[in-house]
């Protein structure tokens, strides 16, 4: 009996202090996405695995069901943390939900980045988290690109409705696009009227819907502009159902895979692309920087350009090379 | 191995599952294949087995554990509630509402929160128990019509910015210990206690078993269900309280699709789809079992579908195992 308790505790002891120590291992990265379901997204892990080898790091990539599973993606967020990774570099699903695993790591001493730019500065202040640079598009200026094709497209002294299709309520990208197009489409002309905006919850299926209903109080609508190419796919379908498809400018935001192909069908209009696979190279590239330098700039805007067919066929926009 | 050696071992087996089963209520199966995933997940992930990491697991499970009490219960019952998900929502919002947007203090708040979530139940045992509308019905309905009035509510944004003393709740670490973890704790160590020890937890396992011979027995079905059905919502209402906490907001599209993922925890840890059985602590065993396969499967950078796919199998291969050993137990007499 004496025998059989002394085991127990001594092998109690060894259970005990294996949990209390941290293995160790190389230095790694940690990458949280949204989701890889959509093409953006699976474009910037291709860029960031590129970054990665460049610059002969050791990574590692997680991604959640949805671009609406907030708290999946915190603890994700929280178990990816338990691999002591060197920098953990996220694009949240919205502007709040990592910010406990975020503070988590500014008190380990991890670095953060801001993928994609979806943190908000002034909550980051206000929550005590430390981030080592944001990189991503310039979503403001993405929309007003967007609104100045569109006025290109029908002059500035046009006048008719104009839809506009957001992104996910709350979600700090969707809404500076949205403001960036309906900014620039007021200044430039002022003869278009934004008769709708609504959110599209970055989904197809919503946005298809709120074209449809859009286009039946204004069957006269003339340019259609969705926070994203998923959303703006959408809207191309039910333009298209309606029979409407030459006569509805639609434009939308990623220059993502499924655009590009709908760009060169003659269906979607144009696309603002972003560049997901510099924006990934580009982070891995800074944060090796920060981490063997200690800092790095605050802020990283990654060109944006206007996808459209002639653009495409004539091949000659240096940034193209990017775009996958 | 010699017959008389796997009869004893055969013997020894069943007497441990007869004792964990009168005793602590709970499935020796479930058990044994939590120990086994953990030592799994152990051998293939360093990172595993640390109490950083087990806090983690346990924080990750608290929403879900909270809501799979809920299901247990009314599980247990007969009866199926598909709105706890979208009361996660709701509640989440209206609490974010009263303390951000009315101003009021966190005690009114926390109430607002749970209290919407028992209204919610409310409406749901009423219409269940006197209008006669099938529970899957009733419940779908609330699953909609809660989910759209929080986004009423909130007007599809999420509310952010809880005050301190509310945010503790769900991000506190009293001793180390993250609050949500404490709050699950309790609430399963007192829910099953009710469930397993008292006449409340009785009568709700005997009208899951046999509606007429509960009835006739002299439990007045229609009153317990109600309070199933409010108990149900306001356990919703704390996991959702729980939620908002977490991330400091009231999202309106908090817990979407959770109502299965509760479900489910309830059914791999022992609790019938149809009634009459069921445990809490084989609930929290069941959920247990989940997060512990998805944070092993996060720590290996596994994709999240994988995980998905693993957790379905799971959930198959749980019911199987209870089917099978039914037919067995119902073959021997």
């Amino acid at each position: 009996m004496f025998k059989k308790s002394k085991y127990r505790a001594a092998g109690v002891m060894v259970l005990m202090s294996v949990m209390f120590t941290l293995p160790t291992r190389a230095d790694e990265y940690g990458i949280l996405m949204k989701t890889l379901a959509n093409p953006y997204w699976g474009a910037m892990a291709d860029g960031v695995k590129a970054g990665a080898e460049s610059a002969g790091v050791d990574y590692y990539i997680q991604a959640v069901e949805s671009d609406q599973a907030a708290e999946s993606q915190l603890n994700v967020c929280n178990t990816m943390l338990e691999r002591r990774p060197v920098a953990m570099i996220t694009a949240a699903i919205n502007s709040t939900n990592l910010l406990p695993c975020l503070k988590s790591a500014t008190e380990r001493g991890i670095k953060v980045v801001d993928l994609d730019v979806n943190l908000d500065p002034a909550i980051l202040a206000s929550a005590g988290i430390e981030i080592t640079f944001s990189i991503g598009s310039d979503n403001v200026l993405a929309g007003a690109q967007g609104a100045q094709y569109l006025v290109s497209r029908l002059g500035s002294d046009a006048t008719g409705p104009v839809l506009v299709i957001e992104g996910l309520s709350g979600n700090v990208t969707g809404e500076k696009r949205a403001a960036g197009f309906v900014n620039k489409l007021a200044e430039l002309a002022p003869g278009l009227e934004v008769v709708a905006s609504l959110p599209g919850d970055w989904d197809r299926g919503k946005a298809a819907n709120i074209t449809n209903d859009i286009m039946m109080r204004n069957p006269d609508l003339v340019g259609i502009f969705a926070a994203n190419d998923g959303m703006a796919l959408g809207a191309v379908e039910s333009v298209f159902a309606a029979g409407k498809g030459g006569e509805v400018i639609i434009i939308g935001v990623d220059g993502n895979s499924d655009a590009i192909k709908s760009i060169n069908r003659g269906r979607l209009t144009a696309s603002v692309a972003q560049l997901p696979y510099l924006v990934g190279r580009k982070a891995i590239e800074k944060v090796k920087t920060a981490v063997t330098f200690g800092s790095a700039e605050g802020k990283f805007v990654v060109p944006t350009l206007v996808l459209t067919k002639d653009l495409i066929d004539t091949g000659t926009e240096p940034l193209l090379e990017f775009v996958k | 191995m010699t017959r008389e050696h796997r009869e004893r071992l055969f013997g020894i087996w069943t007497r441990l599952q007869k004792k964990a089963n009168e005793q602590l209520h709970v499935r020796l199966e479930s058990v044994v294949v939590l120990i086994g995933l953990v030592l799994i997940m152990a051998g293939l992930s360093p990172y595993f087995w640390s109490v950083s990491n087990f806090m983690n697991i346990l924080l990750a499970t608290s929403t879900i554990g909270v809501l799979a009490i809920a299901a247990t219960f009314v599980l247990s019952s007969g009866g199926l509630d598909l709105s706890i998900g979208s009361i996660v929502g709701l509640s989440g919002v209206v609490g974010a509402s009263v303390a951000v947007n009315l101003g009021m203090s966190t005690p009114v708040a926390v109430l607002a929160t749970i209290g919407s979530g028992a209204l919610a139940g409310l409406i749901n045992g009423w219409i269940i128990t006197r209008g006669f509308v099938p529970a899957f019905i009733v419940t779908l309905g609330m699953l909609g019509v809660a989910r759209g009035l929080a986004l009423v509510i909130s007007d599809g944004r999420v509310i952010y910015g809880l005050p301190d003393w509310m945010l503790f709740l769900g991000q506190g670490r009293p001793y180390g210990i993250p609050m949500p973890v404490l709050i699950l704790v309790s609430v399963a160590f007192i829910m099953h206690i009710v469930l397993a020890y008292t006449r409340y937890g009785r009568h709700t396992l005997a009208i899951g078993d046999n509606e007429n011979a509960a009835r006739t027995a002299g439990i007045n079905v229609g009153l317990h269900r109600l309070s199933l059905y409010v108990l149900s919502g306001g356990l919703a209402g704390l996991a959702g309280l729980l939620f908002a906490t977490r991330i400091n907001s009231g999202d309106p599209t908090a817990g979407i699709t959770y109502e299965l993922t509760a479900i489910t925890a309830a059914i791999i840890g022992g609790t019938n789809l149809f009634g009459g059985r069921g445990s809490i602590l084989g609930t929290m065993i069941g959920a247990l079992i989940m997060g512990v396969l998805q944070n092993g499967l996060n720590l290996l950078a596994v994709q999240s579908y994988y995980q998905q796919m693993a957790i379905g199998g799971v959930l198959v291969l749980a019911v199987f195992i209870d089917q099978f050993q039914h037919r067995q137990e119902e073959a021997r007499v």
